[in-house]
């Protein structure tokens, strides 16, 4: 079991890397942890030591596989909290996102299971309702998609940069079908009777939960 | 009386237009055809009536220029109906748009297009609630049959009662349109317009951008989004009663040959090469056949008559031009339209693009630039026109530098014509490579150079179409009687002056002056020089030139074949011709312009002079 710190450092890593992608600078992990420089290379230095971390000798860092998946655990946990604490109780944002950070430390997995599994079952985040964490991303966009399916746009990121789509109808709410996926990420959606090529950055914004067969109709 | 035609792009309002107003006015089938305001009269019952194609627009609250153009023409209330055309077979999507015009309550009558269509889809429509709903008149129309169309002007002149409709907006964008409706005493539609942040009033739209961000923190949508939001909702409810499904008969889909990686890849590679290969083999058929009879029937007559000199000087010249525009350029330049027109009344083309998205990322652009880069083959000035259609100036400026390399007809009747005919078929097809490979080059150096931000391609995947032979041929046929009525009297002209300055021998003194420099340069003589200048008015011109001055049709006679390989590779890298020059200026500005003339120029004459370096 890590440490609540150590936790934190990989969850950081990992949005700034936007999910193991592109690299971080030690810098841009203190900035976001809050934390000292100096306390920052010390850390970091135990967890390239542990294997969660990797150091290029630029001074860049990557998560290994085994970084990526503690960390993918810790960010799943937040959400999941975040949510429950915004949506379920009501927390103002700002405050729930400070919460889901000291309480996703203690919390077992199994716990997270059921909490998401009962948000899931009713109290799910009206359509629109930014399951967002203070990272500001998610882990299901249309990208994550296969061709074939068909799921419901959750949130669109950067909303005015891409007012066709709400336009064409592709927004918070709508149940849109995966027609085409090419092995270079560009998708044709199907919304409401119409099939829309979307560019892979563009498609990128665009958060989705699955929804069940009934609906999608 | 003044009407005006709006609707989502590729409904069929240009079609509509064209058969309400007898025009030319061109149709396509990929969006944003109509960028500038198409106008028409007609006459009904002795009333004259005006009426205005506005380009295809999904929304009137885009930020799209043509989006732009609509709202501002529907703001200034320039017109007294407004005949919204929706497709039948997408009506939902359709109807979003109609609601937005809808609330600006003007007189309105509502064309649902393409019913044929949508019976075939085993849709059944009645008009009846829309008619309710939106107290217009609602007419059943199929425009590519014909149906119904006459039934419009009527409606429209009949359409006095400005039309109603109530979307229920969201509870806070309802409290938002009272508030600013008591301060500003706006009305809804400016209300709703305000809180998206569009209108011309400041002091309107700055209390609208507080309730938008105070919504915005509330709702966790933008205004905007929910606004959009409701009217989907709203155009869902219209579209259940209008429509009634029945189970759909069992069709083809083409998509799923023509989307995918393999084979759409190859077919869209297949396309291009097949259409390029066969307006090669047909024109230079038709091309040898109009030669030669030209050449039996009446350049050897007319110079058996034995006229006095100056006269025959003349007379050749002109017999020369209409030779070489009739027999070489006309060939190709036609063929060419039909295959573009075919390609784009099939809806092919938002294919193509959505292939083409992630390489046209690697040159600094996105999919939907390969329209304009297609419709460069034709002719590069419609499409710098189409450069529009891509949202950034950085993708403009990129996409202009590349279209205007693109080899156009004009420029495939100088490859086709001197290197096909007189080197070879492959060495025609080693000069598209040559271009082809510097497109992609300048491409790539551009996408690293040009500032500015990049946007995505959101593009709607249009229905698939069978051309309609018709059309294509009377799209093909305007366009070449552009070429004929303005490049032919163009090209006439030229031969006269080009025939009275050799008979006085200013020609010689011209080409003795640049011949050193020419042949130093790329191992041309010195009237080649002078074809190349002819080539800046238009670039089948260089060709025609070079025939006139070299006093034969037959090139292969009087140069070798690596002067005319050089020859055509460097006319069809310099400069871009005056009409694409002028509309550049207009599109992209002087600054690009001169930069993409300077550009070009020397490229042409680099690779000219390499290529001449290397095979000499």
């Amino acid at each position: 079991m890590l440490s609540s710190t150590f936790e934190d450092y990989l969850e950081a890593v990992l949005m700034i890397t936007e999910n193991g992608e592109n690299s971080a600078t030690p810098q841009e992990v203190a900035a976001a942890t809050g934390a000292k420089e100096a306390d920052v290379g010390a850390t970091i230095a135990s967890l390239v030591e542990e294997g969660y971390l990797e150091q290029a000798p630029d001074g860049t860092l990557q998560l290994t596989e085994k970084g990526k998946a503690v960390a993918a655990k810790v960010a799943r946990k937040h959400r999941v909290l975040q949510c429950f604490l915004t949506e379920v109780l009501g927390v103002e944002e700002s405050a729930a996102s400070q919460e889901a950070c000291a309480l996703e430390h203690g919390i077992s997995d199994e716990t997270i299971d059921r909490l998401s599994s009962y948000m899931d079952g009713g109290a799910c985040p009206p359509p629109g309702r930014r399951a967002r964490c203070r990272w500001g991303r998610d882990a299901h966009t249309l990208l994550d998609c296969k061709e074939g399916d068909t799921v419901r746009v959750a949130a669109i990121q950067r909303p005015r940069r891409n007012r066709r789509l709400l336009d064409l109808g592709i927004l918070p709410g709508e149940v849109v079908q995966i027609r085409r996926k090419l092995p270079n990420f560009s998708v044709v959606v199907r919304v409401k009777g119409c099939d829309i090529g979307i560019s892979p950055e563009i498609a990128a914004s665009i958060i989705v939960e699955s929804c069940p067969p009934a609906v999608a109709g | 009386m003044k009407f005006a035609l709006i609707g989502n792009p590729t409904v069929g309002k240009s079609l509509i237009f064209n058969q309400l107003t007898g025009l030319g006015v061109e149709v396509s089938n990929y969006p944003g055809t109509t960028v500038e305001l198409q106008r028409g009269n007609t006459c009904f019952q002795r009333e004259m009536v005006e009426i205005v194609d506005l380009p295809g627009i999904y929304s009137l609250e885009g930020d799209s220029e043509e989006e732009f153009l609509v709202r501002r023409y529907l703001d200034q209330q320039e017109t007294d109906v407004v005949i919204v055309v929706a497709n039948a077979t997408r009506l939902e999507r359709n109807l979003y748009l109609l609601l937005q015009v809808a609330e600006y309550g003007l007189p309105m009558v509502v064309v649902l297009n393409m019913v044929d269509e949508a019976a075939k889809l085993g849709l059944e429509i009645d008009p009846g609630p829309l008619r309710d709903r939106l107290g217009a008149e609602v007419i059943l129309t199929a425009a590519s049959l014909g149906k119904n169309i006459d039934q419009i002007i009527p409606a429209a002149l009949a359409a006095t009662r400005p039309s109603q409709v109530e979307i229920p907006y969201d509870d806070h964008i309802e409290a938002a349109i009272r508030s600013l409706e008591k301060v500003f005493g706006t009305d809804r539609r400016a209300s709703i317009q305000a809180l998206q942040g569009f209108g011309d009033n400041p002091d309107l739209l700055d209390a609208a951008r507080t309730i938008a961000e105070e919504i915005e923190s509330r709702r966790r949508m933008t205004a905007a989004q929910i606004i959009a939001t409701n009217r989907h909702n709203y155009a869902r409810e219209l579209a259940g009663l209008t429509i009634r499904e029945e189970a759909p008969p069992p069709r083809t889909d083409l998509d799923s040959i023509l989307t995918r990686a393999i084979p759409g890849i190859p077919i869209l590679i297949g396309i291009l090469v097949g259409m390029l290969l066969i307006v090669f083999v047909v024109g230079s058929f038709l091309e040898d056949l109009i030669v030669e009879l030209f050449e039996i029937f009446v350049l050897q007559p007319f110079i058996a008559i034995g006229l006095p000199p100056l006269v025959e000087t003349l007379g050749t010249a002109l017999i020369l031009a209409l030779q070489a525009g009739l027999g070489i350029a006309f060939p190709f330049v036609f063929l060419f339209y039909i295959a573009i027109s075919i390609l784009e009344d099939s809806g092919y083309m938002t294919r193509a693009a959505f292939l083409a998205d992630n390489a046209m990322h690697l040159v600094g652009m996105h999919g939907g630039a390969v329209i304009p880069l297609t419709l460069a083959f034709g002719c590069n000035v419609p499409a710098i026109m189409s450069v529009r259609l891509l949202r950034s100036r950085r993708e403009r400026i990129i996409a202009s530098f590349l279209v205007t390399m693109v080899p156009c007809s004009a420029r495939t009747v100088i490859i086709a014509g001197i290197v096909a005919s007189f080197v070879g078929i492959g060495a025609a097809f080693s000069v598209y490579a040559i271009v082809f490979v510097l497109i992609i080059l300048t491409g790539l150096v551009l996408s690293r150079v040009a500032p500015g931000e990049q946007f995505g391609m959101i593009m709607e995947m249009v229905a698939l179409r069978r051309p309609d032979p018709k059309l294509v041929a009377k799209k093909a046929w305007a366009r070449l009687s552009e070429f004929l009525f303005i490049a032919m009297p163009l090209l006439l002209a030229g031969s006269v002056v080009l025939g009275l300055l050799e008979f006085f021998g200013v020609m010689a003194l011209f080409e003795g002056m640049v011949e050193p420099y020419t042949m130093a340069l790329l191992g041309l003589p010195g009237y080649s020089a002078t074809a190349l200048v002819f080539g800046v008015l238009r670039k089948e011109m260089a060709f025609e030139t070079l025939a006139i001055l070299a006093g034969t049709a037959d090139l292969g006679s009087v140069l070798t074949s690596l002067q005319l390989y050089i020859f055509s590779v460097v006319t069809v890298l310099f400069i871009p011709c005056l009409a694409t020059i002028t509309v550049l200026l207009r599109e992209v500005g002087s600054r690009i312009t001169i930069a993409i003339t300077i550009y070009t120029i020397s490229l042409g004459l680099f690779i000219g002079g390499l290529i001449y370096r290397l095979l000499a």
